[in-house]
Parts: C-alpha cells; structure tokens; sequence
C-alpha cells in the first residue's frame, strides 16, 4: 500500500540476531522439539512451516518465554534466554486471536507497552498517533477493540507490537483469522513494515504460500525436527525431503527404477513408464531432477500437479519423464483444467490448459526441473 | 401483532401452566409478604391511615444502627472484593502449581459453614481469651495483658469476610478462567508485572461478575441477622438485630417493616448503580 512507502516518522530500529541450540521443549513428560539448531540473522524475516502438531508454535513460545525448554540455549545478541520470563525478553508479539484488550481503546491498546516503560503522556500519544497513521486507523484511535473489524484488530495487534520498538517481532499466525483478501493485502503490509524498520521476525504458519511470500528464509518443521531450513526458493525448487516435497506440494509419487552415471540419469521403462534419459541438476533453475536419493535403483518421485503437462498423443519431448494414463476426472479450479489420471492403477493430479474429456488417453508428461527423487526409505 | 398470534393456543397455554407454579410460588412467597409488609410501614399494621410514623420513630430510635449498617456492610464488601480478586488472580496468575492447588483446595471451605456456625466459630476464635489471643501470646508477638477482644464490629466485619469471600472468588475465578489466556499473555510479552496484568488487564475484563458477586454478597450481609447477634452483642448493631428485637420484644411490626423498607432500599441502590454501570458498558 502507498502509505507505507512513503516514509511515515517511525523510528527505524535494527533487529538482532537469535541462534537457538540443542533446544528441547516438551509438555509434562511429553517431548515436543527435538535437540532443535538455528540461526536467525538480524532484521530477517523467518518462517516456521508445518502441519499442525509439528511444533511450530511451540518454537515460538519457547522464544516468547511462555515454555521454558528442558535444555538447549535461545541467545539473543549474545545472551542465553532460555530462561527468561516472557517479560524480561524485550520481545513483541502478534497473537493468533489477537489478544487486545477488550476494555480499553485502539489508542490505550497500543499506547500500553510505551506506558509500561514509563513514557509520558505526550511522548505515548506522539507514537500512537505516528502508528495509527502508518496502519490506516488514525480514525479509530477513541474506538473500542469489540466495534472494529478482524482487519482492523489484525492491524492495531500490529501496531501494539511495533508501538515498543522491540527488535525481535513474532507473529503467531496473525493473518489466520482474516478473510482471503485482507489476508493478502496484510502479507505485504507486514513484510514492508518488517523490512523498512529493520525488525527480525519470526512468523508461525501453516499456510505455504503465506510463508513464501513473507519469509525471507523458511523453516519447515515435522513431528518436533527441523526437515528443511532455505530460501523460498530453495524449499520449493529443491525440497531436501519426501515429506518437505510433499509438503511443498509435490503430491503426486511415483516409483522409479533409475541408473546414474555421468550426470544423467537413465529411467528403465516400467508398464506406464516410457525410458528416458533426464539431467541431474547442479544447481536451482538449470531444468534437471533434483536429485535426493542416497542411491540408484529404486527411488521415488514426486512432482506437482502444475509442474506436468498432457499431450493427446504419444510424443514425448526431450528431458521429460512420460506416462501413459486416462482421464477420470476433471475440474476447472480458475485458469486451467484440473485432471485425475489414471495410470497404472495409481491416480495423478495434474493441471493443464487444454481441454480433455473423462476417458481420453493422455500422457503425462514431467519435466526433468519438475521432477524429485528420493529413496525409498525417505 | 396479528390475531393469530395474540389467540392463547394449545402450546401457549401449556407454557402458562409450566410457569404458573413458579409463578405463584413467587407471588405467595415474595410478591404478597413484601407488599404487606410495604403497608404495615406506612399504617398501623396494615390497619388505619397512611403515615410515616414508623419512619420517623425508626429513624429516631436507630439512625446510629442505620449509619453502623452501612458502614460494616460497605467495609466487608470492600474487603471481600479486594480478598477475592487475590485469591481468585493467584488462581489464574499464579505459576507455583502446588500453591494453587492447595489454594483451589482451601478457599471454597467456609461456602459450606452456615452464618450461624461461621459466628460461633469466631466467637471462639476473636475473644479476648479465644483461640487468636493465645496463639499471639504464646508466640511472643503481643503481652497477654494487651490481649484484647474482637467481638465487636471488628469481628462482624472479620466474620462476613471470612464467610462471604470463597463466594466471589469463586465467581471472579471463574470468569478469570474464561477470559483469553492471550490477552494475560500479551500483558506478559510487553513487560506487564502480575500485579499490573492483575489490576489493570484482567480485573477489567471480569468487572462485571465481580460487581453481581459483590451486590450479592452486599444484599446477604445486609440480611444476616445470627452473625451481628452473637457477635456484637452491644449498641450501635445492626439493622437485623433491631428487627428482630421491635417483633419478638414489642409486637411492633410497623417500625420492624421501616426499617426492613430501608434495607430495601440500601440494596436499591446498589443495584441501581450496578444496572447504570452495565446499560453503559452495553452501549459503549
């Protein structure tokens, strides 16, 4: 939005780096997080991914204080937290339901954590106007929090959060209560503000696409253990796991037979499966398989439904893996056509432009930069 | 409204008769006793003309027990407001688990204690020669000769406090309970100490209950008659005492209902400035 590029009167602030070692963190005897290591760097933007029960937001009230770990160090610029009551941690925090007080104003909301810290009226009412400006609200500020919409709520959270000049910002699935379009507006509203006041945050969610757009690192968490910590474009392009890939939304798995030699890969043809040869990528973008597997031999692949495409016939471009199948089912989500094949006896999504009817012969064609393969075991 | 729906069907009729024991229930137990007794303050036991001369001889013979009532029952559910929100915050703040469990467990007792026995209980406890005195004495902390007795209005006060604070701490622990644990959180994150998150976040947020539990406790007091009665057997008492001593002494009705008609009224009041409050909570 423009007003955020305009270069309000919010004083820039720099964040500060945290690394968090060997953490465990449990509930009664039950262990959440497992010997967990990691570096957040100043002023950058992280995001922990994963399904529910992961962990994630345990990670994030381990680092707000409200669960202290069984072992393991949280150091902030330095200094071991992990001891720390939430209080003494100069931390800020956006919560999920957004936790404003009820019986106070949007202006007492967000003016509390500066009268906390013994500010004068007029220095309080100076920053609350500054931020209420910065965030739209200047004509909310004397409205109660229960007569404000969830966009608006979402956005005085925020400005309670930044309001206190804290350099480490987290945010507990923030955007999660917002209907589709605040929610996307809010993604960019945050990352300018995170960006332009230089804060390092940490930001729970469950939602891939929020994390990719926001993040400037992600970490993706499984049952209690880090599976991937990279760019955006590291996670998607090059997911280091089955279930990182899986999760990134590479659902449709296939079993292989490969030999590798010189770079390439060769895929033996199985009963849908035509023989190819495809290249082992080096490095992000240059078009080959990402290749994870520990071995050759029997491997599985996964790739996305939007990474495939259909031909009607069976001519097979150069570097793609190819398929035989049959349309069961299709869809039209907005902008292509979503297909249900059928080959093998094993059931692929992909999405393609064309049309096709229930029951035509189609192949699917991979590219090899769409394809990833792991062990079996993985 | 239209004729069909103003018609007294089957159905309707059916919730008059699920009502209408409640209903006169409350019209015979309630409704009748109180206006009777409204007419017996303002006539000679129902009988003869209006006037307000059992006002006047009750205002008379008792203004110094009106101002007593008022004072002991505002000081008690001060207090009790003030032991409540502690008990009830430690409750809800508190981060030692065994000290809240043993607190959970003990501050509900005297609930179960009648008036009746929470009064004599005390008469032992706050005499000059009860179970306080001594423990004071034989541990040093005063000299037996300044021993001196509580039963007084300090031991009404002590005894409606004792009785009636499991009370609304139940309540306030309650809606304490229900409040979102995020916004105690959010106190915590900014650097609120327990104290502030107590006084000024979650206080706030449960005003409501801890005002009906405070009204109620308010209007209870205001109504016991064994506690002022064995307690502080002496001059100024309270209103319930005097009542009692017009009916069972005299036979006055009259003055006995003027001044129950005052009680009424203390209580009015209360409730009176606790609906304003709630209609503007409502319509902010």
């Amino acid at each position: 939005m423009l007003w955020l590029l305009k270069g309000g009167q919010v004083s820039g602030m720099v964040g500060v780096g945290i690394e968090i070692e060997k953490l465990c963190v449990g509930y009664d005897k039950t262990s959440v997080l497992h010997d967990i290591d990691l570096e957040i760097n100043s002023s950058e933007f992280v995001a922990l991914l994963g399904s529910s029960g992961c962990g994630k937001t345990t990670l994030l009230k381990s680092l707000s204080g409200f669960i202290k770990p069984m072992s393991g160090q949280i150091r902030v610029n330095g200094n071991d937290v992990a001891q720390l009551p939430p209080e003494q941690r100069n931390m800020a925090m956006v919560f999920q339901s957004y936790a404003l007080w009820p019986h106070m104003t949007v202006r007492q909301n967000m003016g509390y954590g500066l009268k906390l810290r013994g500010m004068s009226k007029e220095q309080i009412n100076r920053k609350v106007d500054e931020l209420l400006t910065l965030l739209g609200l200047a004509d909310f500020g004397d409205r109660k929090v229960p007569n404000l919409s969830g966009g608006q709520r979402q956005r005085v959270a925020l400005g309670r959060a930044l309001a206190v000049d804290s350099p480490i910002l987290l945010l507990d699935e923030p955007l999660s209560n917002l209907d589709a379009r605040i929610r996307l507006s809010m993604r960019h509203e945050i990352r300018s503000l995170q960006q332009r006041m230089g804060l390092t945050a940490v930001h729970v969610t469950h939602d891939r696409e929020e994390a990719m757009v926001m993040a400037d690192r992600i970490v993706i968490l499984n049952g209690g253990h880090v599976a991937q910590v990279g760019t955006p474009l590291e996670v998607y392009e090059q997911p280091k796991s089955n279930f990182v890939a899986t999760f990134m939304g590479a659902e449709n798995e296939i079993a292989l037979n490969v030999e590798r030699a010189n770079g390439t890969l060769s895929i033996a043809r199985q009963e849908a499966v035509k023989a190819a040869s495809l290249s082992v990528s080096n490095e992000i973008g240059d078009g080959g398989v990402n290749w994870q597997a520990s071995a050759a031999g029997s491997v599985r692949g996964r790739f996305r439904s939007s990474a495939a495409h259909l031909r009607a016939d069976e001519a097979v471009p150069e570097g793609h893996l190819a398929l035989a199948g049959r349309v069961t089912q299709l869809s039209y989500p907005g902008g292509v056509f979503r297909y249900e094949i059928e080959s093998a006896g094993q059931l692929y999504m992909i999405d393609d432009p064309c049309r096709y009817a229930v029951g035509d012969v189609v192949t699917i064609c991979v590219p090899a930069g769409g394809l990833h393969l792991y062990s079996e075991a993985a | 409204m239209s004729g069909q729906s103003m018609s007294v069907g089957p159905g309707r009729m059916g919730a008059i008769l699920l009502v209408a024991p409640a209903l006169l229930m409350i019209g015979f137990l309630f409704v009748y006793p109180f206006g009777y007794s409204v007419v017996s303050a303002f006539t000679d036991n129902g009988e003869g003309s209006w006037h307000i001369a059992n006002f006047t001889k009750a205002i008379e013979f008792y203004s110094k027990d009106i101002l007593f009532t008022i004072v002991i029952v505002s000081l008690s559910t001060v207090v009790i407001g003030v032991l409540a929100v502690a008990i009830a915050g430690y409750l809800t703040l508190g981060e030692n688990p065994t000290a809240v469990a043993v607190l959970k467990w003990l501050y509900r007792w005297p609930l179960f204690i009648p008036f009746i026995v929470s009064a004599q209980l005390m008469r032992t406890f706050l005499a000059k020669n009860g179970m306080m005195n001594n423990i004071l004495t034989s541990s040093g902390i005063i000299e037996p000769l300044a021993a001196q007795s509580y039963l007084d209005w300090r031991g009404i006060v002590i005894t409606f406090v004792w009785k009636q604070t499991p009370f609304v701490a139940l309540l306030v622990a309650g809606a304490m309970a229900s409040i979102d644990r995020t916004t105690i959180d959010a106190g915590r994150i900014f650097g609120a100490s327990r104290l502030r998150i107590l006084i000024e976040l979650v206080v706030p947020q449960i005003a409501t209950t801890l005002m009906v539990g405070l009204i109620l406790s308010y209007v209870v007091m205001l109504s016991v008659l064994s506690v002022p009665l064995m307690i502080n057997a002496q001059s100024p008492t309270m209103l319930t005492v005097d009542m009692a001593w017009r009916i069972n002494s005299y036979g006055d009705y009259g003055v006995a209902n003027a001044l129950g008609i005052m009680s009424y009224l203390f209580t009015g009041v209360v409730a009176w400035f606790y609906l304003r409050q709630s209609l503007k909570d409502k319509g902010a």
